[in-house]
This record gives C-alpha cells, sequence and structure tokens, in this order.
C-alpha cells in the first residue's frame, strides 16, 4: 500500500535532488498503480505536476510533463462507490495544469484559479508567492472501468508534454484472490479473468518537445505536429518489455508485458492516451471486446448483466481519449498437430495421457482407437468446470481438464503431417524462437541467437498496425510493439511456471 | 491455381537475373502430402492421403507462394518498383526459384479456403535483383489465425524468417470461417508498404452441409441445388442470415512513391516521414479499379532507372485483381473489405446501397463471436479501417434501381492518385 506518508518522504527526497521522484509502483495491485489512502469511503490522492526526461530506445532523451514524475502519470486503482479526492500540486511545469476526469460526472474542484475546462493550478513562473498552487478534485467513482485522467489546462499541449493517466475503478466486491470475484465490472457479468495488463497507447513528436523545454511552449505550433515515436505505457518497444520500475528508466515506471497460460484469461485495458488512433493488432487469438469507455456492451433489456453484446476481433481501433476492456486467451484448439510434444520429440510427454471422450468413445488423441476402461482426463467443461450436457466431447469439451491440451490432437507430430522445418541455415531466426515448435521445449541454437524466451513460450507480437509506428527515428523494430507470452504450466525441469498476480 | 505461359524475357536476361540472385540451379522445396507420387513436386496433390486413424480423405489444400521484388503500374502511370508474393503453385521444384524472380504481384494472390482444410503453405524466397545488396528475409503471417501457433505465426522476432533460395512450409488447420488477410511480417514496415500484402478468407462448413434442421440449404457453391440457395454463406450463422449470392475481396491500401523509389534507388527509407498518396483497392486506383482484366504488364516509359528499361516490361501481369463488383438486381453482395495500409486508417462509403456490417475480424457480428450470440450487426454508411483490421459487409440490392453505385473513401482527399485528381481509393458495383 502506498499510504501518503512514505510518499511524501520519497518526493522530499526527490526534491532534495534537485529531480522528480522515483516511483516504485506496487505490485499488490493486479495492474502497477497507487491506491492512495482511504478513509471511511473516501480514497485520497496527492499528485504533483513535474518537468523531467523520459529515455526511447535509440538512446534520446526527451523533456515530458507527467503526474508523480513519471510517464504515464500513476495509474489510480479505485474501488466501486469510493469517493475520490485528489490534491494537484504544480511543482515544476512552468504552465498552469489540472486534472478532468471524462467519464465521471459530478466532479467538483476547489482551490487554484478558475480554467476553462476546470479549476487548475496557478502558474508558478508568473506568481512567485503562489497561494493558490493546490487544486482539489472530488468525484464519486460509481461505475467499474478503465478511465483516462488528464490535464485540462492547454491540453493539446500538455496532454502531448504527458499529463495523462489511467483511473480503474473495481468492481464492487471486487477480490483478485477469488476467481469469481476477479471480474471486471462484476461478478457474473462474464468478465472475469486471470491477469489484467494496460496499454496505454500514445505517440511523441519530440521536435515539440525540445521547443518546449527551450522555453517556448507558448509558442510552439501544434497544427505542425509530426509524431515519430510511439509508446506502450510510456515505453517505446523493445523497452515495453524491460521489467516494470526499472532503474534506467526512472521516469517510465511501467511496462507492457503480458505473460498468460493456455487457457487463462487476460484483461486487456487499452487506452487511447494520445491524440491518434491506432488499430492495436494482438496475434494468436481474437479478443472479445466486453466494454468501452467504462460502460459494459450489455443488453439493458435482459436482466442480466453479462457482456452479451461483446464482439470478437483480432484486432482494436483505440481512439484518442477512449478505452476498451477486452478478453483474451489462448488456447491452442485445434491446431491439428500436439503443440507439446510426442513421442518423435519428447519422450515423456509433459501431460502423459489426453485421453477424451469422442461422442461416447473414450480415446487419447492421434491413436484414437478406443480405450474401454481407461480415465479420462477430460471431465468437465474448462469454461464451467462442470460436466457438460451435451457436445461431441460431453461430458468434457475436448481439453485436458487439468492443463488445457487439445486432446484430440494428442500425439500427432508435425512429422506425421509431412512437415519439417527448414535447417538453420536457411532461416533468419528470431530473439524469441526457442528452438523447437513445441509449447514448453528448446532447441539448439546457434551462438547467439535466442535468448530472450526462458520459459519456451508461444511469443506472440502485440503491436500497432500502422507499421511505421513500430519505428522511432527510423529504426525498425521499436516503437507501439510488444510481446505476449503464452507459458507452459511448467518449466522443462517440471516445476510450475507461476505468473503473478 | 495459376497457369504460366513462357514470359517474354530474354533468356540473356534470365542468366543474368539469376545469376545474380545466386539461384541458378537452386531447387524449392515443398511440402504437400500426395504431392510428388506422380511427378515433381509442384504443391498440386497427385492423389488423396488419407488420415492414419480416421482412414478417411484428408482434405488437403497446397499452395506455393514466391515472394521477391517487380513493378506495378500506378493509376496515373507511374511504374513503381514494389515487393511481393506471386502464386506459383503447379510449377515444378526445380524451376520454381526462378519462376518467382522479379515476379512480385500487388496485390499478392488471393486465397480462397475452406473450413474443414488442411492448408500447406510453402514459401520460397527469389530473393532480389533490382536490389542484388539486400538479403532479406520473408514470411507469410496469417493475419487473424485463431490459437496460432508461434512457428507459423510468420513473425520472424517470435520464429524465423525463410532467407533467400529457401522454401519454408506452413501448415493451418482451418476451423475458423471469416475474413482474414495475408501478408509479410519479416521488417514489417518496410515490406507491407513495398506491397508484400494479400487477401485471404475461408468459407464456412455451412455451405456444404445447410444448416441443421433445414434451416437453410447447401450452398450452391458446394453443390447445392434448391432454387433457394445462395452462392455461399459468410459464417455458420445456424439460420442463412449470413447468405450471399456474389462475393468480392476488397482490400484498401496505400504506396508513399518516395518511400518506393527510395527503396528501388538504395535510398535510406523514412518512416516517420511516410506518405501514401496512391489509395488504393486490389492494388489499384481508380479507375484502373474497375478494369475487370488484369493491367497490362508495366512499360519502360518514365522509368527511373533509365539503363535497363527492358526490366520494367517482363510480361509480368502484376496488377491481376479487379476491385470491380458486379451483381444483378435482388442478389445479395457480401463485401469482405480489408485493410493492410502501414500509415492510413480509411473510412468508405457505398452511395446508394445499403450495408450491413454482419462480421468483423473473422467473426459473426453476434455476441461474443458466436452463433447462438445476441445478433449486434449493424446498418451503416460508412466502415471505418485501421491497418490490419476487416469487416465483412452484406449489400441487399433487393428492389435497388441498376445502375452504377460508388463504393469510395470518404477521406475525399484519397480519391486522388498522388498529383493526379479524380482517382484513387473508389471502385463500382454495377447492378443490371
Amino acid at each position: 500500500m502506498n499510504t501518503a506518508k512514505n510518499w511524501l518522504c520519497r518526493a522530499a527526497a526527490g526534491v532534495l535532488l534537485g529531480g522528480a521522484t522515483l516511483v516504485t509502483p506496487q505490485v499488490q495491485a493486479v495492474v502497477d498503480g497507487i491506491t492512495g489512502t482511504l478513509t471511511g469511503n473516501v480514497r485520497a490522492f496527492t499528485l504533483t505536476a513535474e518537468h523531467f526526461n523520459i529515455k526511447l530506445p535509440d538512446g534520446a532523451a526527451i523533456p515530458m510533463w507527467g503526474y508523480n514524475g513519471q510517464y504515464p502519470g500513476p495509474t489510480l486503482i479505485i474501488n466501486q462507490g469510493e469517493t475520490v479526492q485528489i490534491t494537484l500540486t504544480n511543482v515544476s511545469v512552468p504552465l498552469p495544469v489540472s486534472l478532468v476526469f471524462p467519464g465521471h460526472p459530478g466532479v467538483t474542484a476547489s482551490g487554484g484559479l478558475a480554467g476553462i475546462l476546470t479549476r487548475e493550478t496557478c502558474d508558478p513562473a508568473t506568481n512567485a508567492t503562489c497561494t493558490t498552487g493546490t487544486v482539489t478534485y472530488t468525484f464519486t467513482a460509481s461505475q467499474p472501468g478503465t478511465y483516462l485522467y488528464e490535464s485540462g489546462s492547454n491540453p493539446e499541449l500538455e496532454q502531448e508534454m504527458g499529463l495523462f493517466g489511467t483511473i480503474v475503478v473495481r468492481p464492487a466486491g471486487f477480490d483478485k484472490t477469488v476467481a469469481a470475484n476477479r471480474t471486471a465490472y462484476g461478478a457474473g457479468t462474464g468478465t472475469e479473468y486471470d491477469y489484467e495488463y494496460l496499454f496505454v497507447l500514445s505517440e511523441i513528436d519530440p521536435d515539440l518537445h525540445w521547443q518546449v523545454a527551450g522555453g517556448n511552449y507558448a509558442t510552439v505550433d501544434n497544427t505542425a505536429y509530426h509524431d515519430t515515436a510511439w509508446l506502450i505505457n510510456g515505453r517505446s518497444g523493445p523497452d515495453t518489455m524491460s521489467p516494470a520500475a526499472v532503474p534506467w528508466l526512472p521516469h517510465q515506471p511501467y511496462n507492457a508485458l503480458p505473460r498468460t497460460h493456455p487457457g487463462e484469461k487476460v484483461l486487456m485495458r487499452m487506452v487511447g492516451g494520445g491524440r491518434k488512433s491506432h488499430p492495436f493488432h494482438h496475434h494468436g487469438e481474437n479478443s472479445v471486446i466486453i466494454a468501452q469507455d467504462g460502460r459494459l456492451f450489455d443488453d439493458p433489456s435482459t436482466p442480466a448483466a453479462d457482456a452479451d453484446l461483446s464482439r470478437s476481433d483480432y484486432t482494436i481501433l483505440t481512439k484518442p481519449g477512449q478505452t476498451y476492456d477486452a478478453i483474451w486467451r489462448w488456447t491452442g484448439r485445434a491446431l491439428g498437430w500436439d503443440v507439446y510434444g510426442t513421442d518423435h520429440d519428447i519422450s515423456p510427454h509433459p501431460h502423459g495421457t489426453c485421453i477424451y471422450s469422442d461422442q461416447g468413445v473414450l480415446k487419447d488423441g492421434v491413436k484414437g482407437a478406443p480405450l474401454p476402461g481407461a480415465v479420462a482426463d477430460d471431465l468437465v467443461d474448462n469454461e464451467t468446470g462442470q460436466p457438460a450436457v451435451s457436445g461431441r466431447y460431453a461430458p468434457g469439451d475436448g481439453f485436458h481438464d487439468a492443463t488445457w491440451e487439445w486432446c484430440p490432437n494428442h500425439g500427432r507430430s508435425l512429422a506425421d503431417l509431412g512437415l519439417v522445418l527448414p535447417q538453420n541455415q536457411d532461416l533468419t531466426l528470431g530473439g524469441f524462437w526457442s528452438g523447437s515448435p513445441l509449447l514448453g521445449a528448446s532447441g539448439i541454437l546457434p551462438p547467439g541467437e535466442g535468448g530472450l524466451n526462458a520459459n519456451n513460450a508461444y511469443v506472440f507480437i502485440w503491436h500497432s498496425h500502422k507499421e511505421k509506428e513500430l519505428t522511432v527515428n527510423n529504426i525498425y523494430p521499436m516503437g507501439l510493439l510488444t510481446m505476449m507470452f503464452v507459458e507452459p504450466f511448467k518449466d522443462s525441469a517440471g516445476m510450475p511456471i507461476v505468473i503473478p498476480r | 491455381m495459376k497457369t504460366y505461359k513462357l514470359k517474354p524475357i530474354s533468356m540473356a536476361l534470365l542468366c543474368l537475373t539469376m545469376g545474380m540472385s545466386g539461384l541458378a540451379g537452386a531447387n524449392a522445396y515443398i511440402q504437400c502430402p500426395g504431392d510428388g507420387v506422380l511427378g515433381p513436386r509442384d504443391a498440386v496433390p497427385d492423389q488423396t492421403v488419407n488420415d492414419p486413424v480416421t482412414r478417411q480423405p484428408r482434405n488437403i489444400k497446397c499452395m506455393h507462394l514466391s515472394s521477391s521484388e517487380g513493378y506495378i503500374t500506378m493509376a496515373d502511370g507511374r511504374p513503381q518498383y514494389i515487393f511481393g508474393f506471386a502464386d506459383i503453385t503447379g510449377i515444378p521444384e526445380s524451376a520454381a526459384l526462378a519462376e518467382g524472380v522479379l515476379n512480385a504481384h500487388f496485390p499478392g494472390s488471393m486465397i480462397e479456403l475452406d473450413e474443414g482444410q488442411e492448408f500447406y503453405l510453402t514459401l520460397s524466397n527469389s530473393g532480389f535483383v533490382i536490389r542484388p545488396d539486400l538479403f532479406d528475409g520473408h514470411t507469410v503471417h496469417f493475419h487473424g489465425f485463431p490459437n496460432a501457433a508461434s512457428a507459423y505465426d510468420g513473425v520472424p522476432e517470435t520464429s524465423f524468417a525463410i532467407n533467400p533460395g529457401a522454401s519454408l512450409t506452413y501448415y493451418y488447420n482451418l476451423v475458423e470461417p471469416g475474413t482474414y488477410m495475408y501478408h509479410c511480417h519479416n521488417e514489417a514496415a518496410e515490406h507491407m508498404q513495398m506491397g508484400m500484402l494479400g487477401n485471404l478468407y475461408v468459407h464456412p462448413a455451412q455451405d456444404a452441409t445447410g444448416c441443421a434442421g433445414n434451416a437453410c440449404p447447401v450452398a450452391i457453391r458446394k453443390g447445392g441445388s434448391d432454387p433457394a440457395a445462395p452462392m455461399g454463406y459468410a459464417y455458420n450463422d445456424g439460420d442463412g442470415a449470413t447468405a450471399y449470392d456474389v462475393e468480392a475481396a476488397l482490400q484498401l491500401g496505400s504506396f508513399d512513391p518516395k518511400f518506393h523509389d527510395a527503396d528501388e534507388t538504395v535510398q535510406p527509407l523514412s518512416f516517420a516521414d511516410m506518405n501514401d498518396r496512391y489509395a488504393m483497392i486490389n492494388g489499384r486506383g481508380y479507375p484502373d479499379t474497375v478494369n475487370p482484366a488484369p493491367l497490362p504488364p508495366p512499360s519502360s516509359g518514365g522509368t527511373i532507372l533509365n539503363a535497363t528499361p527492358s526490366v520494367h516490361d517482363l510480361g509480368i501481369q502484376s496488377q491481376d485483381e479487379t476491385a470491380l463488383v458486379t451483381a444483378s438486381v435482388g442478389q445479395r453482395i457480401l463485401l469482405r473489405v480489408s485493410n493492410l495500409s502501414v500509415a492510413k486508417i480509411f473510412t468508405v462509403t457505398l452511395l446508394g446501397l445499403d450495408m450491413k456490417v454482419i462480421g468483423a475480424g473473422s467473426k459473426i457480428m453476434r455476441g461474443h463471436g458466436t452463433a447462438g450470440g445476441k445478433d449486434i450487426s449493424y446498418r451503416t454508411n460508412s466502415v471505418t479501417l485501421g491497418g490490419g483490421e476487416a469487416v465483412d459487409v452484406m449489400v441487399d440490392t433487393t428492389g435497388v434501381a441498376p445502375g452504377t453505385y460508388y463504393l469510395y473513401t470518404s477521406d475525399l482527399n484519397y480519391l486522388s492518385n498522388n498529383h493526379e485528381d479524380f482517382g484513387g481509393m473508389m471502385t463500382e458495383i454495377r447492378i443490371n
């Protein structure tokens, strides 16, 4: 818990060092963020506005403005129904700053000076004895979901400079330790998930930032905007894949490194944090887009709140200021071959048998012949945890109950399909290639190849499908990209691979 | 599958190109069950292959794509250097790599598949001749393939790319119908801008079976003879709601001529300054979009490389997909619209005809993308697509007056072919 006292001590230390504060986000919450201080039903946060530099992966430093000295601003994690109170102090931004909260009605502000959209801090440059330098904003977070917050002062400049962040409102009854209550929109809404990741997308025009750093913030021409760097959670790939809170990115504490296991559900909180739209393409499988701007795609004419109007897609077009929530899951269903290996390539098979019921007859993958008396590995529908009442694989669903292996393909190798991968000398290998087409297995790689896939996961690139955004300073591949790791449940030594929640 | 005629390349040029690309004497390597039994391997199975367990014939579909470079003609007459795929299915292994040299098509050949097929896609890399300094690998990314395996996802960072002179076979067990697309994912920002893109879609099993309980008939394309049978269905809808009589795949795209010229002349490539000025449908700008035939091979007039004008005049009809749609009054038209521009989001509108979005992202527009979900299909006058997005649009022409209807971008400045006005991203639906 990031208590106010701890934060103030760190803030004091930061001021003494003459720079912005070093943020260490907590990992207790499912997404990195801060939870403020709760007193009764009021959750209070203290935010500053500061200037600092961030780093792009080509080595460039870019001057930024950001809340709490980080880019993007800290993710505020709130529970549905709480009253939120945020106190904003402008420490080192040369213009008045403020906060607006799209999607939350009834925001009141006190302190500071009247601005166009909301009350804002005074400008420390023009008011040396600033007694109105703190503004307090209050609203009630009545609806769960994913929201953006940003400066309402000179927004076309201040948002670009980095003054925005995300608000996550947890549904009433949220409990990350109980599967039925680890949801985006409440128990019983069909929005359960296993892992949760934030993807705040933005762009940077470095020339504009350097003009602002040189003091030209009043005269910079926003109509000549030309973005040449693109980011997820304030970092440009491949920095997106470094750990959170690495010391060499002191003002970019958040990463974007989604990991999951087969069959487990990933909640993607997509946020359009810049001024451009980005078609976000997540390789590997479709997602189900369950909500937009903090509102579930739910048919109000049916009593259950259950995202029954959600749709499935393989690319999510995020737009400026807009948020989406989507659920993604990879199962490896019906690939036609056993992705975990067969007696040809792995002995023993990591899962042993995969005996399923095919219209009442028990079979074990490619062997196919009936297995009377065998113990089935597929006795329930993995989605519900209960036996299925109908369907080809009843009472199962075709998936191994413990491992999510697709049993009808058990034991069928690529060689059985007449397939051989080319020799390494015919290939240019990727850093995330394990050396083996199997999930959880590795192969021999030439010296210097691979090495970025310690758990032999299936790795899928998640990226903007405006491919020019996969560059920084004309270097490819950088920019708006990261990787999703679908990891086996156990590593090659048989030890469970635990992905932190 | 294309049948190939001998192209009018002089033997001298052929030897020069093969020697320069180092491919003389190199063979492709095709993996296709049932192929190579009665003759050399050419990605056309000679006999059916049975599943060893069920003993039923496997539903195998093979295809062989080459990857290389070439030229197209923009709608204002300007020849343009591209990278691209060519469909060389049917060419024996010993001739395949040479067949691929300078044989880029734009868009790449349409890949039309059926649910239930096992799709073996061999990709051979025929290298570069105009850019002999490049040793880029290539891949095929089957965009949107469900539950993909990294090895066959075609992303070189997470698997591998195939080097010049070599071949790689991808395998896809097709269980999800819908509209997808394919493109090279090696150095994607460059290779995709340069044109390694194509249409890809999968017909549903319902075409061959009809709906349960006779709720809808077998489709004409699978031998259905019911007088009410449609040509096909877009999805396994279970009730015939996605039936269509005419089908057209329309891929939106755009080129930056300065980028293509820079790539042709070994100049630094500017991704940040990418400025697409040719907006196209199926690789053509209007009025070429409504030419029903393959476009003539690029001419040698007005080339940049004056030294070898014959390079452009290779007899390769590199733009062989029309964007013209024709139908009769009362027919239902399925438009499979995708966008593979690397720099632009486009909105297209259809003047005078009703558009209904019945699918998106290879899933039916019903709750959760399942046939049993609530109907969330919607009527609209426009669809907006970023790169990597696709929608299935049903146009019902019942009661419509015969005539010519325009499908065009409402980003009106893209109704142009670079500096030439009255062109760009526009095509026609002709109702007779």
